[in-house]
């Protein structure tokens, strides 16, 4: 009772301050972007998925931050959080309660920002789009959103500041996101394993790389991505194509990757919990 | 049992204590004051009757339960108006007391307590970060009285409010009293501390310093009242000086003064001037809290008292041990 009457209370708030709104059509917007953007090029919606994946990786993430680093911490710093814990809300009731909310956006906003995009390729597109991929898009991207805003929500229960929060949700994203699989040149995982790899006497294997590469949210969504949605993919595209001939390492098993994503999804909010049950707060 | 009951609560930080071995007790129907200077560890001992925060050494029970390990279950019984928080963004004022009329599980009306506490329809209807300080405080105080409560636990309840809120306030607190409800509430407004509490406990540097009836404190630390006289002449206070409870004499002008230890003193150095000059007006000043809150408060040694005991009883009309010369500060002050 007390964790729905938390979640109405924190939905309320952050719906009237409209960075719900924001969030939901920004990436709605920009979905319909990619889409109208595509049609001409890619005649089969499903290769057009390649790129909205990458703007589900590294921008949805990046939109959803502002909302979720003041989750808790923002409670915190403004002693908004002897308010609920005053009333006989539980500190799990109350996690929960704030979870549920940042959660029910990021998987509504995916889930509406593919959805938009669907709508778009039928409109636009020469071939129709396939519902089934569609589906298996939008709940994989939906999962990984979760799992990226579990550990945005982990961060703020975790800290007592407003700053640190700020420093700590921007650090995983950029950690787990942009720099583990991501599109800077430099600074990325792969030249810290070339760094790491280049010491005497160490050596990295490239399923090792695929393995450490898999760890994150975001190395696994893409894992997923080839197997759940670009199977047999029409059309010949090169870009869904590469994916076919993988060689067979663990870090690229599908099972191995969809573990990753529920160790994050579920384990995130817990060590968070975890962290937040024995916090001082005063 | 005792509404609350804390035995030997000690908080640190680090190195630094912020609480040392404080006891104290508050009974069903019972209102404690609770005062200090800032950083004296107010806010610290409600944060740990309310869970908030763990305690380093001691046992602090609510209405009979460890809120140390099991903090959850005597919250729906505790109302709470914490100290200097700011309300959930966007919510209105009534949907602060609605969302703890829920979360409580009452049958309260929330108008029926935001108009108890006097905050206006039209107000309780506008977002609580609009606010101003006043209105927010009885807003907090309406969701704090969410489900008659049987102990409330205020901190700085009148911060903010302009002298009507401050009266409504010690209304309501003698109205949840006369209910059966404890109160525990602390305050740097002393006169309101004075007028509605049972009792007082005095907080400094962590440490207890009194707890007692405003009246028993005034007696421990003989800090009585202060008679002024007005006299046509002012005669020799010889003696007055040497009536039985009179702590010091002294003339300004015309007025007479008289430190009182004892009450019965006033009555009989009043006659003895009297005998010796015509008296015109006579004014009589009890010491106040403040001059109490000060006497405990201000570093005895500085002041040359004697040692200082600590008076942490529940109820027993202990209290810190008097300073010797505390009668004549009093007077002095008053």
């Amino acid at each position: 009772m007390s964790t729905a009457t938390v979640a109405r209370t924190d939905f309320r708030s952050i719906r009237r301050s409209y960075a719900v709104v924001g969030v939901v059509v920004a990436f709605a917007a920009l979905s319909a972007l990619v889409f109208l953007g595509s049609g001409e090029v890619h005649p089969h919606p499903v290769r057009t998925t390649f790129g909205l994946s990458a703007l589900v990786a590294w921008a949805l993430p990046l939109l959803l931050a502002p909302l979720a680093y003041l989750a808790v911490a923002g409670d915190r710093a403004r002693g908004t959080i002897t308010y609920h814990l005053g009333l006989p809300n539980s500190r799990a009731a109350y996690f929960r309660g704030k979870y549920v909310t940042r959660a029910a956006v990021a998987a509504g906003s995916t889930l509406l920002g593919v959805a938009v995009a669907f709508a778009v390729a039928l409109a636009t597109y020469e071939h129709a789009p396939d519902p089934g991929r569609f589906l298996a898009f939008g709940a994989l991207s939906a999962t990984f959103t979760l799992a990226m805003v579990g550990v945005f929500v982990a961060v703020s229960a975790s800290v007592a500041s407003r700053s640190r929060a700020m420093v700590g949700v921007v650090g995983a994203y950029f950690l787990l996101s942009a720099f583990w699989v991501g599109p800077l040149p430099v600074l990325n995982l792969g030249t810290a394993l070339d760094a790491v790899a280049a010491l005497p006497g160490v050596s990295v294997s490239e399923s090792a790389r695929a393995l450490i590469g898999s760890l994150s949210p975001a190395g696994a969504y893409f894992n997923l991505l080839p197997e759940l949605v670009w199977a047999g993919a029409p059309g010949e595209y090169a870009a869904l194509q590469q994916f076919a001939d993988r060689p067979d390492y663990l870090g690229y098993e599908p099972w191995v990757n969809a573990l990753v994503l529920a160790a994050w999804t579920v384990g995130a909010p817990l060590v968070g919990y975890l962290r937040f049950r024995s916090a001082e707060l005063g | 049992m005792s509404a609350v009951e804390i035995d030997g609560l000690t908080k640190r930080y680090g190195d630094v204590t912020a609480v040392s071995d404080l006891s104290l007790s508050v009974g069903r129907g019972e209102v404690v004051g609770f005062l200090g200077p800032n950083g004296a560890g107010k806010s610290t001992t409600i944060n740990v009757l309310l869970g908030f925060l763990d305690p380093t050494a001691g046992e602090v029970s609510v209405l009979g339960t460890d809120v140390t390990t099991d903090p959850q279950s005597v919250k729906a019984r505790v109302g709470l108006l914490p100290e200097a928080f700011e309300p959930v963004p966007n919510l209105t004022g009534r949907e602060h007391v609605a969302a703890a009329v829920e979360t409580k599980g009452t049958d309260d009306d929330p108008d029926v307590l935001l108009e108890r506490v006097g905050l206006a329809p039209e107000d309780a209807r506008r977002p609580a970060e609009d606010y101003s300080t006043g209105m927010f405080q009885r807003m907090a105080l309406a969701v704090a009285l969410v489900g008659d409560p049987d102990l409330l636990v205020l901190d700085e309840p009148s911060a903010g409010l302009d002298p009507n809120g401050v009266q409504l306030v010690r209304e309501i607190v003698r109205e949840e009293a006369d209910r059966g409800a404890a109160v525990f509430f602390s305050s740097h407004i002393l006169d309101e501390v004075e007028r509605v509490s049972d009792r007082v406990g005095i907080l400094q540097d962590g440490e207890l310093t009194a707890v007692n009836s405003v009246e028993n404190l005034r007696d421990d630390l003989g800090m009585g009242s202060v008679v002024s006289a007005t006299v046509d002449a002012v005669p020799d206070l010889g003696p007055l000086q040497a009536v039985d409870g009179v702590t010091d004499v002294s003339a300004d002008g015309s007025t007479v003064r008289v430190a009182c230890a004892a009450p019965g003193a006033k009555m009989a150095a009043l006659r003895r001037l009297d005998d010796r000059a015509t008296v015109a007006d006579v004014t009589i000043e009890e010491s106040s809290l403040e001059d109490l809150f000060e006497a405990y408060t201000t570093d005895r040694s500085d002041a040359g008292e004697a040692e200082s005991g600590t008076g942490a009883g529940a109820g027993d009309g202990s209290a810190a041990g008097s300073p010797a010369d505390a009668a004549t500060a009093g007077g002095d002050r008053a």
